[in-house]
């Protein structure tokens, strides 16, 4: 009973902390302070420190800031007005047009790049005005936009998966490369939303661009050149096990530096500003990665994710009904919380259930994050609704419901991975992997 | 934006308010610096193993960059509001914010401070059993450590620095997200 009340006040402090507005990666670490205080008569300072060093000195964990500063190098390049430039001749045929751009945009975007704000950003600052110009409705315009922005999240680079990877001691280049198809699915889903739209509510779309020749479409395509060939080098080079993850990621900085330079948009002060950019979000991911190593640890000692692993095994739920309720689980938090931070919260309690129940935990990554990327586009609190509102100072009801339909979406596709599960493990199965 | 002049001895305050601010900016500085090491380290590293050559412990190296770019720079994401936080109830404080902040500060700096303290202790310790790396690296642990309680003390500060301000002036400093709710309140 005593163990009852020592887990009420646990909990309790947890959200505490977290709702009251304490920075996330202290309020894990003072939670699992409490924690430790509360359970063990162990040495609180020294247990934390050995766990904080060893989980923030960790060699898997670079790849993390540079990912990071690749995305912010080639956020202050050319690169959203040359893909908007690229992509518009050859989408502009297609039954939804140019919203298309939206879309494609943001997956190819989100090769480049681990972060879903960052793809917003990139592709909406060209796609927003250019569409607004022709007439398209704005509804579609944010909605698409909110929505395929969070595939950043789910197509390599991820820095959702990195952590994730980290968290659980999983292959990163195996998480990777399990995100590829998925997030091209998703892509898809989204643009048969989009012609579905366009077949019944004809009068919503503006008159069609004037054709261009085949010549002309494959000229404006050269545009897209640069971003193909840095997202072939990442991805394939992972792919063919010539690097690691986070080999791949030093790969795409001097790719990305470079294309910078040819297009003329490197200079000191870019170069100096897409650094810090990098510095001060790594170091933001790194102290909820602190907060949550110890946290983690100290959870263990709470005896919370064994009991209640044997309690969800004690309901013999099928892997189904398992998942479903994972689902809303997630849904829920990631109303209050970003990504990153609930992916660190839960895993301590979540991971040995999900071993308990026999779920790849590879498999498992790409589902977690699908639902994540919900959480992005959810009220009160999703991320892409702020970045959204920043850019367009719409309020944010009307943007939340112009995104709903991509939700819709999405928790469709949550079905899709647990229906046909090989579309998230036959890639990272046949991988190479480097020797060595 | 808010008012210096409140403060009776303004010169000196400001030159405090610059020396802090310096000492951030060079924390970020610093960790920037850490992180352009860790993209030559994994260079060199690959570089190495086409041309046939080993680079003992290099890997070691990297996580001890990551570790020094994540420390150094805790500070200095934090007066850039990067450090994220859930503001829901804050806002819906209204004139009572002011409390509320006070409370986020007051916690913030007692967990940071407790960090700091352990942090050093960690180095400490470390010097005098003579903790060395595992790895093929070999080195003396306290060095990369170093980077963890300079890192810690300059967040400590930061935050004493900001809840100060919070209870004097009742405006804490953190840029970014001064910001955001300005725009949010249109």
């Amino acid at each position: 009973m005593e163990q009852f009340y020592l887990t009420g006040i646990f909990l309790f402090v947890l959200f505490l902390f977290l709702g009251t507005g304490i920075w996330v990666g202290l309020a894990l670490l003072g939670v699992a302070f409490v924690g430790m205080e509360l359970f063990t008569t162990r040495p609180v300072g020294d247990t934390m420190i050995t766990t904080i060093w060893s989980s923030s000195s960790s060699w898997t964990l670079t790849a993390l800031p540079l990912f990071i500063w690749m995305g912010e190098i080639l956020y202050r390049t050319r690169l959203s007005e040359d893909m908007f430039k690229g992509l518009a001749p050859w989408m502009a045929r297609m039954p939804g047009g140019l919203i298309h751009t939206n879309i494609v945009g943001c997956t190819i975007f989100a090769a480049v790049s681990g972060s879903s704000a960052a793809t917003l950003t990139t592709v909406g600052k060209m796609s927003i005005p250019e569409l607004r110009k022709r007439g398209y409705p704005e509804r579609m315009i944010i909605g698409t936009l909110a929505g395929a922005a969070t595939l950043g999240l789910m197509i390599p680079p991820s820095l959702t998966l990195i952590v994730y990877g980290v968290t659980i001691n999983e292959s990163i280049s195996k998480l990777f490369m399990a995100g590829i198809i998925p997030g091209i699915v998703l892509a898809s889903m989204f643009m048969g939303y989009v012609a579905l739209w366009s077949v019944f509510k004809k009068d919503e779309v503006p008159p069609p661009e004037p054709t261009m020749s085949f010549i002309e479409k494959i000229k404006q395509a050269r545009l897209l050149i640069p971003v193909i060939a840095l997202v072939s080098l990442v991805i394939g080079s992972m792919y063919l096990g010539f690097a690691t993850a986070t080999e791949a990621a030093a790969f795409g900085v001097i790719g990305s530096l470079v294309l910078a330079a040819f297009q003329g948009s490197l200079n000191v002060s870019t170069f100096q500003e897409s650094l810090l950019g990098a510095t001060r979000t790594s170091a933001m991911i790194a102290l909820i990665l602190m907060g949550a190593a110890f946290l983690s640890l100290a959870m263990g000692f709470t005896g919370l994710p064994r009991s209640l692993a044997q309690w969800i095994a004690s309901l013999e739920l099928s892997k189904f009904q398992l998942l479903l309720a994972l689902l809303v689980f997630y849904i829920i938090i990631g109303m209050f919380l970003d990504g990153i931070s609930s992916v660190v919260l839960t895993m301590a309690v979540v991971e040995p259930m999900i071993r308990q129940a026999g779920i790849d935990l590879i498999w498992f990554g790409i589902f977690i994050v699908v639902v994540v990327e919900m959480a992005q586009i959810t009220p009160p609190i999703g991320f892409n609704l702020f970045v959204l509102q920043g850019m367009t100072h719409h309020q944010m009801n009307y943007i939340a419901r112009a995104a709903l339909p991509m939700f819709g979406i999405m928790v469709l596709m949550v079905f899709v991975l647990i229906l046909f599960p090989e579309v998230a493990t036959w890639l990272p199965d046949n991988m190479r992997t480097r020797p060595g | 934006m808010n008012q210096p002049a409140k403060v009776s001895d303004t010169q000196s305050t400001s030159a405090i308010r610059r020396t802090l601010d310096g000492l951030y900016f060079t924390g970020g500085m610093i960790g920037a610096g850490f992180l352009i090491l860790i993209l030559c380290i994994i260079v060199a590293q690959m570089v190495a193993r086409w041309s046939g050559f080993v680079l003992p412990g290099s890997t070691a190296y990297a996580g001890y960059c990551m570790a020094a770019a994540s420390f150094f720079s805790l500070a200095y994401a934090l007066n850039h509001g990067a450090h994220i936080r859930v503001t829901l109830l804050l806002t819906k404080l209204g004139r009572y914010r002011r409390l509320g902040e006070v409370w986020c500060f007051s916690i913030a700096s007692f967990f940071s401070g407790f960090f700091c303290w352990h942090a050093w202790q960690a180095v400490k310790i470390s010097l005098m059993i003579n903790d060395i790396s595992q790895g093929q690296d070999a080195t003396p642990i306290w060095i990369p450590q170093i980077a963890m309680g300079i890192g810690t003390t300059l967040l400590f500060i930061a935050f004493l620095d900001n809840l100060f301000r919070i209870v004097v002036f009742g405006d804490h400093g953190i840029e970014a997200e001064i910001i955001k709710q300005s725009q949010g309140e249109e």
